[in-house]
């Protein structure tokens, strides 16, 4: 057994014996490297999309296009000779109704939408109708006795004008300007009907962002992901509508069959159906990265492809109600600016704040939303929730979602314990934007709301949650693993999970910490007495 | 005893050392997971980590097959004797320089601290690591059908394992200092040779069994009643036999042809009452009938100072090859004389060694002499019996005789002599003489 070897025998071995254990490690290296390399040059495949830009008719040719029309409604009942099934879907749609079928927690189910419900940037359009349906695709929705069943009402063409002609104006419930006419600094033109008439198409980013991307009476108030800007926009903001982008119009995603617009907007919607969603074109299993992929069960698409809202033009984050009413000692409008040009104070408005690239704030969603209904009891105990998204991380269906808070601070009726839609607009002093008295303002909005007012109001602060879904970035700007999975991260606020790199248990730690400084001060004793005793 | 023994084999420091690097990889990879540290980026640190455990994992599963394969892993099984007095030793004993309690051997390499320790890492900690570790790769809560309320409590373990396998590691590594020189141990895991107590009883009961088994002679052992209680694979070989359980229970009688069983049963007797033969030529019966010679040794059998029975080695003589030249120069070269006589008792042949003895100029001058001229008169008659004997087929394995050299001066020299075989026959007789006339007797 005892065989001596010859040192250079041994060599060889030791040799053998060393390369069998680094070799691995050198492929290991080597292939993990190219993996790598590999997802650096990935393009982004995209699966079902297309797009039909094909012309179909001339509208030019009709010869009822060609007649003359002295009112918009003329317009519609023209389409409509041919289009003669179409206002019956378009008078399904929630772009007519402004409602929905909402489930109250007593499971009763009520009418909930655009058209009577709270939100904390001009509260709600209960007496405000004139100034709020001019995003209405109708015509002359002033009060409640608007005639949803008459298709005369329907406003074609605010959607499908293809010549960049077609405005409503601001304060005419939904009607073009009949006579030329300024809002503020802008000039608004009756509409040539005619040329619009015989210019219709399928509708562009113009048309959706006449009233979507000016949510909130201005550009990007509301959504903060949809902007005037994403007409013409650089991939840096949004790979998807960027013209060097993919150049997609909003229905490219917003799949839509007879008039039935796919997408939900939660800060309303409340239910999980009809929703747009990525893997429509991205499939389930994205990346190239299976560690990327295992994200997708619990991480939304945009919760790291959209590291930043507002990236060109900026949001409103905070609107202050209670602050509304000073005016110059001449009694004119007092209107500040912040440093970027947006208004920060306006008398009847209020206090604003404004931010451009806004980290989004996450949290779990399911797919239900559930808002407040106008003479729900508050719940005072925080911040008022005008909507709350529903959903856990222990729950299968729950995502993790980028959301904006809007934040806000709103008249409400601190007996009755409920939020007040108060009159805003009007041609007389009882609209506070006229008499900036809140006590007449809120009496009248609650009396045409059916509502009691105790004739107290009080000023409570609110949040309403808007899912950001849009300006998406390029994937090199996407999130990074760390932006998450360190101990400061986005998601510090999203407790009750684990979260690799975030979480740790403090005792634990101190108890491993102290475990392994026992160890090396025991070998460190151990071996100094030896040392010693030698 | 202590001896340089080969005591880690080649795989066990493929196995130690791939685990001890892919393990200091996964806690530094592990602990930035955790947060502790940026090194490589959450992104590569992540696929490197999950990389390594799958590493970790392959190299497992052969190590336990290894284990069990090579039986290793009795090694660990624990036990609590020494136990104390290893606790002892390291607590107090080292520092006086006492030596250690137990000893390094091929068959009992950890020391009972060790056996629990190890036992404890591969039963409890790397399996918990292994476990927690692939559930968290794979597990997504909650879209799975065990719910385990998230992933917190098995972080926690991981995390806790992987504590208790760093603070094993540095008094592991401390550890290997006690050894006779600080880096004895670590060199041996290296080279897998290191100097270690060899318990010789216990070495010796495997290689002699070793020995044994895979001996080029046959080996035989027959109990007192004279049944063959054991043979080796050459013994069946030499004899033709091609099942052992048929040769097994039978009579030794069996081996040999009548008019030579004699002999044997007087060897037999002899070696029974204690004796001991070496080297004895024989002539064997084969299964097959036919005859073939080998030497015999033969020595009894004792089991607590009784004897039991006899056993021995049969080496196999081949008469049918010639003398190799090998064989041929060393009878020539050798400096004991050779001599071979014919079985009419003339020289046939006799080497340098022989004629410098006799004080012989040339071989030519014996050859074809009767060899009644080595002798004197008195010595003749000694020399007659023993040819006669040897011509019968008895060997003389050593015998003091007085040569006559040619001048009539005489010397004293050791004799040995053996018969020449030609198939069965005794055809001369052959052998070595030593001299000793320069020996006080």
């Amino acid at each position: 057994m005892h065989i001596k070897q010859k040192p250079n025998r041994n060599l060889i071995k030791l040799l053998i014996l060393f390369l069998s254990i680094t070799i691995p490690w050198i492929i290991a290296v080597i292939i993990i490297g190219e993996v790598n390399e590999m997802k650096l040059e990935m393009d982004v495949p995209a699966v079902n999309y297309s797009v039909d830009s094909t012309a179909k008719v001339d509208h030019s040719k009709f010869l009822s296009l060609q007649q003359e029309f002295n009112t918009p409604h003329e317009v519609t009942d023209a389409c409509l000779t041919c289009h003669n099934m179409t206002a019956q879907d378009v008078m399904k749609s929630s772009h007519w109704t402004w409602s929905r079928d909402y489930k109250m927690e007593d499971g009763t189910t009520i009418q909930l939408g655009k058209k009577n419900i709270i939100n904390n940037f001009c509260i709600g359009i209960a007496t405000n109708e004139t100034r709020c349906t001019s995003c209405h695709i109708g015509y002359g929705w002033e009060d409640d006795s608007f005639d949803f069943t008459n298709s005369s009402n329907i406003d074609c063409i605010v959607c499908h004008d293809k010549t960049g002609t077609y405005e409503k104006y601001p304060t005419a419930a939904g009607y073009p300007a009949t006579v030329e006419k300024k809002f503020k600094e802008k000039t608004f033109y009756p509409p040539d009907y005619n040329l619009i008439a015989q210019n219709v198409g399928i509708p562009g980013k113009e048309n959706c962002g006449a009233c979507h991307f000016v949510g909130g009476g201005g550009n990007n108030v509301k959504h903060g992901d949809i902007a005037s800007e994403l007409v013409a926009i650089t991939r840096d903001v949004d790979v998807h509508m960027a013209e060097d982008g993919a150049n997609l119009n909003c229905i490219d995603c917003h799949k839509t069959t007879n008039h039935n617009i796919s997408g939900n907007l939660y800060s309303i919607a409340s239910v999980d159906d009809n929703r747009v969603t990525c893997n429509q074109c991205h499939t389930d299993q994205p990346h190239k990265s299976r560690n990327l992929n295992k994200h997708v069960s619990r991480i939304a698409c945009q919760t790291c492809h959209i590291p930043g809202f507002a990236r060109e033009s900026s949001t409103k984050m905070y609107w202050d109600w209670s602050t509304a009413g000073r005016t110059n000692e001449d009694g004119s409008h007092i209107v500040e600016y912040d440093s970027m040009g947006n208004i920060s104070y306006h008398t009847q408005k209020g206090t604003f704040q404004w931010a451009n690239n806004v980290e989004p704030e996450y949290v779990w969603f399911n797919g239900k939303a559930s808002h407040y209904v106008l003479g729900e009891q508050l719940d005072t105990t925080g911040p008022v929730q005008i909507n709350t998204l529903h959903g856990d991380y222990h729950e299968k269906e729950s995502i993790l979602v980028p959301v904006k808070v809007h934040r806000g601070k709103q008249i409400y009726d601190p007996v009755n314990n409920t939020m007040i839609q108060a009159l805003l607009f009007g041609k007389d002093s009882t609209a506070f934007w006229k008499g900036f008295n809140w006590d007449i303002a809120a009496e009248i909005g609650m009396e045409r709301v059916n509502l009691p007012y105790s004739g107290e109001y009080s000023f409570i602060s609110t949040e309403m949650y808007w899912p950001i879904n849009h300006m998406v970035a390029p994937a090199d700007q996407s999130l990074k693993c760390n932006d998450c999975h360190s101990r400061d991260g986005r998601l510090y606020n999203v407790s009750g999970f684990y979260l690799a790199g975030r979480d740790r248990s403090p005792l634990l730690d101190k108890v491993g910490f102290l475990l392994i400084i026992f160890a090396i001060a025991g070998v460190g004793i151990h071996a100094a007495i030896r040392i010693i005793k030698k | 005893m202590k001896k340089r023994t080969y005591i880690y084999r080649g795989f066990e420091r493929f196995w130690h050392w791939s685990q001890a690097l892919l393990i200091f990889f996964l806690a530094l990879t592990g602990l930035e997971i955790h947060g502790s540290y940026t090194i490589f980026g959450f992104e590569n640190v992540i696929v490197w980590h999950n990389t390594a455990a799958w590493a970790l994992l392959v190299l497992i599963v052969f190590t336990i097959f290894w284990h069990f394969v090579t039986g290793e892993w009795k090694q660990y099984i624990p036990t609590t004797k020494f136990l104390k007095a290893q606790f002892t030793y390291y607590i107090s004993g080292i520092f006086k320089g006492a030596p250690h309690p137990t000893h390094k051997t091929i068959y009992n390499k950890f020391n009972p601290l060790q056996r629990f320790v190890y036992l404890g890492l591969k039963l409890l900690i790397i399996p918990l690591m292994v476990i927690t570790g692939f559930i968290y790769m794979y597990y997504l809560y909650p879209n799975n059908p065990i719910q385990l309320n998230g992933l917190t409590n098995l972080a926690y373990l991981h995390t806790f394992g992987a504590f208790s396998l760093l603070a094993f590691v540095v008094a592991h590594v401390y550890l290997t200092t006690t050894g006779d020189k600080p880096l004895t141990s670590i060199k041996a895991m290296i080279t897998g040779w290191e100097v270690i107590d060899v318990d010789s009883h216990e070495e010796r009961m495997k290689h002699l069994e070793d020995a044994v088994n895979d001996s080029a002679a046959g080996y035989y052992r027959i109990s007192t009643d004279g049944k063959i209680v054991d043979v080796n694979n050459t013994w069946l070989k030499l004899y033709k036999c091609k099942d052992r359980d048929a040769i097994l229970g039978k009579h030794y009688a069996l081996t040999r042809d009548s008019d030579d069983q004699k002999i044997l049963e007087d060897m037999i007797q002899k070696a029974l009452k204690g004796a001991y033969f070496s080297g004895v030529p024989v002539t064997r019966k084969c299964m097959d009938g036919s005859k073939a010679h080998h030497l015999l040794s033969m020595n009894p059998v004792k089991e607590d100072d009784e004897i039991t029975g006899i056993e021995g080695f049969i080496i196999d003589i081949d008469e049918s090859a010639p003398f190799s030249e090998h064989v041929d120069h060393a009878i020539r070269d050798s400096s004991a004389g050779y001599y071979r006589i014919d079985d009419k008792g003339m020289m046939l042949d006799v080497n340098e060694a022989w004629l410098r003895l006799y004080k012989y100029d040339n071989k030519d001058e014996v050859i074809g002499r009767h060899y009644s001229i080595s002798r004197n008169p008195d010595e003749l008659l000694k020399l007659e019996n023993t040819f006669n004997r040897v011509m019968k087929g008895e060997p003389l394995l050593s015998s003091h005789a007085t040569r006559l050299c040619r001048d009539g001066s005489t010397g004293r020299h050791i004799l040995s002599a053996n018969p020449v075989y030609e198939g069965n026959k005794v055809v001369g007789m052959e052998g070595f003489i030593l001299d000793i006339s320069n020996l006080e007797v």
